[in-house]
Order: C-alpha cells, then sequence, then structure tokens
C-alpha cells in the first residue's frame, strides 16, 4: 500500500471512559464513596473514594476502615460493554461512523462533520458537556489516524493539535498505553525502550523479525502509514440507559426522579438523532427479586419527556410486589422519522383544518394525549377505533383499530340495509315456538329476509337469512335464521 | 366556544332594557343572587341540535347541551336509546375534531350501523376499562380532557356524589356527558343537568297508529334548567324498521304458474348453479 494513502485531511476523536466501571454503577455526580471490586480488590472507584483515602488494590476491608459508608460492587464487564454501546449510540449524534473499542473507548471519524460543528474544539466542548451532564467522565485524543486518537486518549495525555505527522506527535506517549501484547511491552521496556519516539527509530524490519509482523502493521497503522479501516456501528438506532441505586428505593414514588431523568434522556437522544418512539419499557430491577417491567404505549410517536413522564406515573402507581428497587431502566427500540415539520404560530387558534373541521393544533395533541393516557392506564388493548372492514359477514364488516396504526378500511362495504347499532359479539341461540323464533316473549318477523351467504371459501362460512324483529316489549332486534340448520339467532339490536 | 348563541343574547339585552327603569327590582337582582329563569338558556354554550323538532322544542337551549351530564332512563336495550343520539353525534363527529368516547359499551356499538347514521368512524374510539376504578377515573379524565366531544357510558351503579363529579368534569371539558341508566334510577335526584326517560311506544299511542314504517320512541323528560318536567311525546324516527315483511303464503299461492316451482325463491339447492354442480358429481 502506498505510503502516502493516508488521507491528510482524517480527524479523530478518541472517547476514552476511564471510570467507566464505577460509571456503569454510579454516574459521577454521586456523593457517597463507590468502589468496584473483583475478589474483594478494589480495582476502581468514583472520585469520593479517592478523595477518602481509598486506593486502587487495597482491600475491601482496609476501604471499609478507611471509611464506613463506602458502597461495592463486583465488577461487571459485561455492562460496562453494554453501556459502551448505549453511548456509541449517543455519540451518533456526531458523526455515523462511531466504532466501540472494548474496554472503554470509542472512536469518531469526526472528518466531515467538522464544519458542522465549527471547528475540532467545539466539537470537544460539545462532547464533553455532554457527556458531563450525563455523568460520564471522558479523556478525549485526537489524531490524524484511529489508533493515534486511541493511544492519546487511553494514555491520558494533554491534548494536543493535530499533527500532520502522526509519528512525531506520538514521540512522548510511554509504550505501555500502546493496543499489543503485554509480552512485547515488556521486551521494549526491558531494551529500554519507554516511549514512542525511540521505538520509531528502530529499524522497520529488526522489529519486524524481533516481534512478528503484527506488531509493525500495528506500528503502521498507529502511524498512518497504512489505511485502518474501522468498523462502525450500524445506525439502528436502539436507546437503553438505567441508574443504579446505592441503597435499596422502598418507596415507588421516590422512582418518579431518576425516572424523570432517564425519560430526560430518552427524549434528548430522540431530538438529536431526529427520532419519534410510540413504545418505551421501564424496568424495576433488585439483586433478591425477579424484575418487574411494564411498557408505555403511546396512540402517535412523540418524544415529548412530559408525556412519557406522566404515561410512565399511570403505570408506576400500579406496580405491586415490588418491595424494593435497586436499578431502574428505561429502553426504547421502536422509532419512527421524526417528521420536519414546522412549529404553529398559531398554536392556539382554531382555524378550518385540511379535514373540514375546525379545530386548533393543541386540540390534536390533546385528543392523542388522552388516548396515551388511557393506553397507559389500562392496556393497550383496552383503547381502540371502530373501523367497516371489507365483508359481508356481519361479524366481520367491522373491525377494532388500534389508534396508532389508523389502518381503518376507507370503502363502504355497499350493505345499504338497515343494520343495529349494537351487535352481539356472538350470536345467541334463539328458542322457537311453533317455527318462530321467541325470547322470553314471541318474536314478530318484521322486515326481512336479507339474505347474508358469504365466506363458503374461508371455512368460516354465513349462510343466513336475518330479519328485523320486533319483541313485545318493544325492542327491535337483529335475527337471522342458519340455513343449514334452521335454527334462530340473535344478532343485533336495533338500540 | 363559550360564547352563547346570538338569540338568547338578544333575549338577555331586551330583558335588560325593560327592567332599566325598575331600579329597586335590578337591585334585588344584583344584590340577592336571584336569577331569572328566561336567563337560563343563555346559559348553554353551545347547542346541537337533536335532529327531531319535537325534541329540539323541548330541549332548553334547542337542543342537546354541550356539556354538562344528560341522563337517559331506560330499562330495556333496542328501543331508540342510540338511535335518538345518532344525529347528534354525527354532527359532533363531523363538526369537531374531538372523540366520541363509549365506555364499556354493552355490546359491540356496530360499525356499519354508525356509518349509516352518519357517523365519522374516525372519530369514534372505544375504551373498556376492567376494574371499577379505572372506570370512574376514564370517565372523570376523558370528560376534563377537552378531547371528547361526548362520553357515552353505561355506568350501571353510579353514586349520586360520582354523578356530581362527572359533571364537573364535564363543565371543565366541555364534554357532554351521556350516561345510560335503568329506568328504575328515576326515583332517585341526580344531580345530571338533563334527564330523560325513554319507553318503548305502546302500540295503542294515539297518533301513531299502527302500520306506520318508521319505528318511534316515548319520551319523557324528568328534568331540564329552567322548565318543569315534561308531558310524555314520541319520537318517531326515519328509519323505515318497521316496514311490514311480503306476504311469502300469498307468493305459494301464486305458484300455479307452472315456472315458478322450479325456482321456489328462497331454497338454496334450487339455485341453478348448484343444481348443475349436483348433476355433475
Amino acid at each position: 500500500m502506498d505510503i502516502n494513502s493516508l488521507d491528510i485531511n482524517s480527524h479523530w476523536i478518541c472517547l476514552h471512559f476511564p471510570q467507566l466501571p464505577v460509571e456503569v454503577f454510579a454516574r459521577h455526580q454521586v456523593e457517597k464513596p463507590v468502589v468496584v471490586t473483583i475478589r474483594q480488590r478494589v480495582v476502581a472507584m468514583n472520585l469520593r473514594s479517592q478523595e477518602s483515602g481509598i486506593r486502587i488494590g487495597s482491600s475491601m476491608n482496609t476501604a471499609y476502615t478507611i471509611s464506613e459508608d463506602v458502597v461495592s460492587f463486583e465488577r461487571e464487564e459485561d455492562r460496562e460493554l453494554e453501556k459502551l454501546t448505549h453511548l456509541a449510540q449517543w455519540a451518533y449524534q456526531f458523526t455515523p461512523s462511531v466504532s466501540i473499542k472494548p474496554p472503554h473507548s470509542l472512536l469518531l471519524d469526526v472528518s466531515g462533520c467538522l464544519r458542522l460543528f465549527k471547528g475540532i474544539d467545539n466539537l470537544k466542548k460539545l462532547i464533553r458537556e455532554g457527556l458531563d451532564s450525563l455523568g460520564f467522565e471522558v479523556a478525549l485524543g485526537t489524531s490524524g489516524t484511529p489508533l493515534a486518537a486511541l493511544l492519546f486518549a487511553e494514555a491520558g495525555m494533554p491534548e494536543v493539535p493535530i499533527a500532520p505527522e502522526v509519528a512525531q506527535s506520538l514521540g512522548p506517549v510511554p509504550v505501555s498505553y500502546l493496543r499489543v501484547e503485554e509480552n512485547i511491552k515488556d521486551t521494549l521496556l526491558k531494551m529500554g525502550i519507554s516511549h514512542c519516539k525511540q521505538l520509531f527509530e528502530l529499524p522497520v524490519d529488526g522489529l519486524n523479525r524481533r516481534f512478528g509482523v503484527f506488531f509493525t502493521d500495528y506500528l503502521q497503522r498507529l502511524t498512518g502509514k497504512k489505511p485502518d479501516p474501522q468498523k462502525t456501528i450500524d445506525s439502528t438506532p436502539r436507546f437503553r440507559s438505567d441508574i443504579t441505586f446505592l441503597s435499596d428505593v422502598t418507596n415507588l414514588e421516590s422512582l418518579v426522579f431518576p425516572l424523570k431523568r432517564l425519560l430526560g434522556e430518552l427524549q434528548e437522544f430522540l431530538i438529536k438523532r431526529q427520532l419519534l418512539t410510540n413504545q418505551f419499557s421501564v424496568k424495576l430491577s433488585h439483586r433478591g427479586h425477579p424484575p418487574k417491567e411494564f411498557s408505555v404505549f403511546l396512540a402517535s410517536p412523540d418524544n415529548d419527556s412530559q408525556m412519557f413522564l406522566m404515561l410512565s406515573q399511570l403505570q408506576l402507581e400500579k406496580v405491586n410486589g415490588m418491595p424494593e428497587v435497586d436499578n431502574i431502566s428505561v429502553a426504547a427500540r421502536n422509532f419512527f422519522e421524526a417528521e420536519a415539520g414546522s412549529g404553529d404560530l398559531f398554536q392556539g387558534t382554531r382555524f378550518k383544518q385540511k379535514d373540514g373541521r375546525i379545530h386548533s393544533k393543541a386540540e390534536e395533541a390533546r385528543a392523542i394525549k388522552l388516548v396515551n393516557m388511557m393506553t397507559a392506564r389500562l392496556g393497550p388493548q383496552a383503547c381502540f377505533g371502530l373501523s367497516l372492514a371489507n365483508d359481508h359477514r356481519p361479524e366481520r364488516a367491522w373491525k377494532p383499530v388500534t389508534l396508532a396504526a389508523k389502518d381503518y378500511w376507507q370503502g363502504g362495504n355497499g350493505d345499504s340495509n338497515p343494520r343495529p347499532l349494537y351487535l352481539l359479539p356472538t350470536p345467541k341461540a334463539l328458542s322457537t315456538e311453533a317455527g318462530t323464533p321467541c325470547m322470553s316473549g314471541k318474536l314478530e318477523l318484521l322486515q326481512g329476509p336479507e339474505r347474508i351467504d358469504f365466506g363458503w371459501w374461508d371455512n368460516d362460512a354465513a349462510a343466513r337469512d336475518y330479519y328485523i324483529a320486533k319483541h313485545h316489549t318493544g325492542s327491535l332486534y337483529w335475527i337471522y335464521q342458519h340455513l343449514d340448520n334452521c335454527r334462530w339467532y340473535l344478532h343485533g339490536i336495533f338500540s | 366556544m363559550g360564547e352563547a348563541p346570538p338569540e338568547s343574547l338578544n333575549r338577555q339585552g331586551l330583558n335588560e332594557q325593560g327592567l332599566a327603569s325598575d331600579d329597586s327590582l335590578r337591585g334585588l337582582l344584583e344584590k340577592t343572587g336571584l336569577w331569572r329563569a328566561s336567563s337560563i338558556d343563555g346559559d348553554y354554550k353551545q347547542h346541537c341540535s337533536t335532529g327531531f323538532a319535537r325534541l329540539d322544542q323541548e330541549l332548553p337551549g334547542a337542543g342537546w347541551p354541550a356539556d354538562g351530564v344528560t341522563e337517559f332512563l331506560h330499562d330495556r336495550a333496542g328501543i331508540g336509546e342510540l338511535r335518538l343520539l345518532a344525529p347528534a353525534l354525527a354532527r359532533l363527529t363531523h363538526e369537531q375534531s374531538r372523540w366520541v368516547l363509549f365506555v364499556s359499551p354493552p355490546y359491540i356499538p356496530y360499525p356499519p350501523a354508525l356509518a349509516q347514521a352518519g357517523i365519522d368512524l374516525t372519530r369514534v374510539i372505544i375504551s373498556q376499562p376492567k376494574m371499577p376504578r379505572d372506570y370512574l377515573w376514564v370517565l372523570e379524565k376523558a370528560l376534563a380532557s377537552q378531547s371528547c366531544s361526548a362520553v357515552i357510558a353505561w355506568p350501571g351503579r353510579i353514586h349520586e356524589k360520582q354523578i356530581r363529579r362527572l359533571q364537573l368534569a364535564s363543565k371543565e371539558g366541555y364534554s357532554w356527558g351521556i350516561l345510560f341508566r335503568s329506568g328504575a334510577s328515576s326515583k332517585n335526584a341526580s344531580p345530571a343537568e338533563l334527564r330523560l326517560r325513554l319507553r318503548p311506544l305502546p302500540d295503542s299511542t294515539p297518533g301513531y297508529s299502527q302500520g306506520k314504517e318508521n319505528s318511534a320512541v316515548a319520551v319523557k323528560i324528568l328534568k331540564r334548567r329552567g322548565r318543569w318536567e315534561s308531558e310524555e311525546f314520541t319520537i318517531a324516527f326515519d328509519d323505515q324498521l318497521l316496514r311490514p315483511m311480503p306476504d311469502f303464503s300469498e307468493m305459494v299461492i301464486d305458484q300455479k304458474i307452472p315456472t315458478t316451482k322450479e325456482k321456489p325463491a328462497f331454497d338454496r339447492t334450487s339455485n341453478p348453479v348448484i343444481q348443475t354442480l349436483h348433476e355433475y358429481q
């Protein structure tokens, strides 16, 4: 590959999260000392623990002696990776080429978006501010190659402006941060090579013979002498965020504040990705109980966290059998493109709208809100609309429609004969007296028969003669005689 | 919304002019909280014609109220209780973008019939709360939400205080609350603004003789604002539901003509296509 193939205009930012093992449990605003342990040894901790004097590597006994209110968690690498994936989704707001570098780093190719974000310094500022409000500590590294950016960030080097000569700028970086096998780094240190500058002065052939082709390949990609394409995350949006409580929450009402925060994050995610969602789920977990999860359905996709919160609260009130909670998470995976709609200048004013009715946008929003509230409290099946359907069988001439889908059948079914305003969900068999149908009293056949003989092709044939019948009390019924067995059934009421 | 129709404005204006000379009477009206029955109509913000001239005549504001709770008391289903509402619901669904909400209807409000009555189905929603406490929650929230033009419910046993809450909610949300209750509840007082009793029409009703093609219902207004309860009167629907069946027994007698024997009107097996199929088999 040509040495000059490196695009000198490429810019990479690496987001390194040094505190991720702690932050999956406690974001950095937490006021309590939190430590993460592996086999009772502290491997990571938050700032508060550091201030109280706990050190990496000390045992939990020592930590408890130093500070008695320290909270410890066993390290969970799966959760770190999961969190990193969600941070990658967050970073997608800046550039589509985001790649995940486990264990704790993300790489962003920002070459194409520098102009949009008014330069790399401004972009870095935006990233820092965003992550700070989410509660994550980040070390940023910038360079012309992905691996160099990664190296800068992971080494915690003071940020330097991107130099066209990558190798030169890497000079002062200690070799111990290189992403290569430990024994290579050991050998290099034993050889007296502690910084990259010394390493780059060595002849490539010699390094190749001594450490193998993988090492020299790494160095070439690091310095941009070889192209280094990165595997970017797929653009399918996903959202999940959680908050772990350091002490168990026993009062479900106090979950409203963490929930509000998580839903605020969801709203920000939706706005940044120009998406709307119509469904999200809230999960309450505790180490000692099976988790409880509920889904919130919206009648129409939205991105309003206030509405999300109100609907979640309705469901939260109904959660029972959950005495304690130590983690709450919000996840969403159903997304819709947000329409590039313009705001309504006359929000509250009533106009004749496209559908010929006089109403305002605010009223439309209220109509949707009511449906949202009812679906949230009663469940998605308990609230629906009505539509005609393309069938002549009375029980199939209509269908319930979900108000989110609004799949109304547009045509009519051409039935012009009178239909009752009430239909029985299942026809009720009627007794007969001397051949005429009865229902605690004689039924007088008024109008009919209207023959409906339909559906013999789909194993649910309806072959019936419908009549309007008058009960002696004055009620009008819609009854039919089954053509095959000549039995009578009540199917509707002219209410 | 919130404006009185021009007629009642005029009426009020005239009355005030008429009273301007009598200071003592005016003072009485202003200070003691007395109100005149004639000003009641003005309280009805927006009227929706019932679609039945006689009913409009009887109702304050010449139509269904735009808000407040209206009770329909009847014992049996199928006497025209929903047909009485249908013209108004059709208008509401076409004029407003708000919902018409049915809360736990006893049977399926049958969409083909609703469509025949001119009701825009895209404005109709059904809610089926399972728990009793959810039921009143839905009613109250929907009435107060300002997003329903009418909320129709079959509450069964409902307490007077609960109706009062619904009444307040419906005023808050400019929603018309419609409750279908049993005829027996007419004995109990209710805070509902308007109460109507519906009965099937006795066959011997004078002025509505046998042999008519349209069905009808007997309505008595038990409670309305500004007036006493009404006499029972008849509302006839334009539905032709009572059109008598052609007498098929006579057709059988007419079957002397030889050709009709081959084609009895409603015998399935005599269908020529099916017959040929049988022959083939």
